[in-house]
């Protein structure tokens, strides 16, 4: 059940971690750029629209908002690539995790901003292990000689991948576990947390 | 072994603008959805809002959304008590 599930996800809806660095990139190459209420906290918290403006949409397809009222709930606010990049900053510091989606692999058409538990997508992949999210193109790894062991790091995971280790008195990160979204390297003040290429670590290469 | 979370949607009126159940559920097991799929031009009736359990292996049986809802729409059963 589990992989017929992640086939129609692959083949429909389905979505990949960023960095805010990729994401600061990917939005120089889209146009136009709709910023529109997330279904999932939607569903999840039933979130009035005014306080639920975290999804990014993108291409043409978001010029026929007008025709869907429920799927575009609460309407769409075009962006421009620098107000985009802005709104992305605030969603980043809030603590959210970038994703790009598919609405009918291959065509994308999403920057999500998910969170656990309140994303459908990262609640089923982390809870369920159903990678309707794949992991990103990066690795967290802490530098235990840089690390100050202040824990701010810890709260920002939504992928129960960090943790505080109290018999070292650091940050822990299971690289097995990482999505690569890089949230945590935000509040570090000592700049220890360094995002790895996946590729270079041979038993994480095929971990998505 | 799972429970099993009834909603009697005509005592429960309109979740979307309620979501007491929705706020008090502490492992997000319940979700709103729509009885009726999107129609071009349409929004949505608020009638037609539904709440449902959907991610079953995460209720505790706690019973807060019983609790808290105003209409004593929800209901929770869990026939099989696990002792240690």
């Amino acid at each position: 059940m589990r992989h017929d599930a992640e086939q129609v996800s692959w083949r429909i809806h389905f979505g990949q971690v960023v960095t805010k660095e990729e994401v600061d990139r990917i939005i120089d190459l889209i146009y136009p750029i709709g910023l529109m209420t997330c279904a999932c906290r939607r569903s999840m918290r039933g979130l009035p629209d005014e306080e639920n403006f975290t999804c990014m949409g993108m291409g043409p397809g978001m010029y026929k908002w007008e025709r869907w009222p429920e799927t575009y709930r609460g309407g769409m606010n075009f962006l421009t690539p620098d107000e985009a990049r802005h709104v992305i900053d605030v969603l980043n510091r809030r603590g959210l995790v970038h994703c790009m989606y598919t609405f009918g692999t291959p065509y994308l058409a999403g920057i999500c901003n998910c969170d656990y538990p309140d994303c459908g997508g990262l609640r089923t992949a982390v809870d369920m292990g159903v990678r309707v999210v794949w992991k990103g193109h990066y690795v967290a790894e802490v530098d235990a000689d840089k690390c100050n062991g202040c824990g701010l790091c810890v709260r920002r995971c939504q992928f129960k991948a960090l943790s505080f280790s109290p018999s070292t008195l650091k940050a822990y990160i299971d690289p097995f576990k990482c999505y690569g979204c890089g949230l945590c390297r935000n509040p570090c003040k000592p700049d220890a947390i360094e995002m790895i290429d996946r590729a270079t670590l041979p038993a994480l290469a095929g971990v998505w | 072994m799972l429970p099993t979370i009834t909603v009697d949607d005509e005592k429960c009126g309109n979740p979307l603008q309620c979501r007491l159940c929705l706020l008090a559920c502490p492992t997000r097991v319940l979700g709103l959805g729509a009885s009726a799929a999107p129609r071009k031009y349409q929004e949505t009736d608020p009638a037609r809002f539904i709440v449902r359990g959907v991610r079953y292996p995460f209720c505790t049986a706690c019973r807060k959304c019983v609790d808290v809802c105003p209409h004593g729409a929800i209901e929770v059963s869990f026939d099989q008590v696990v002792t240690a």
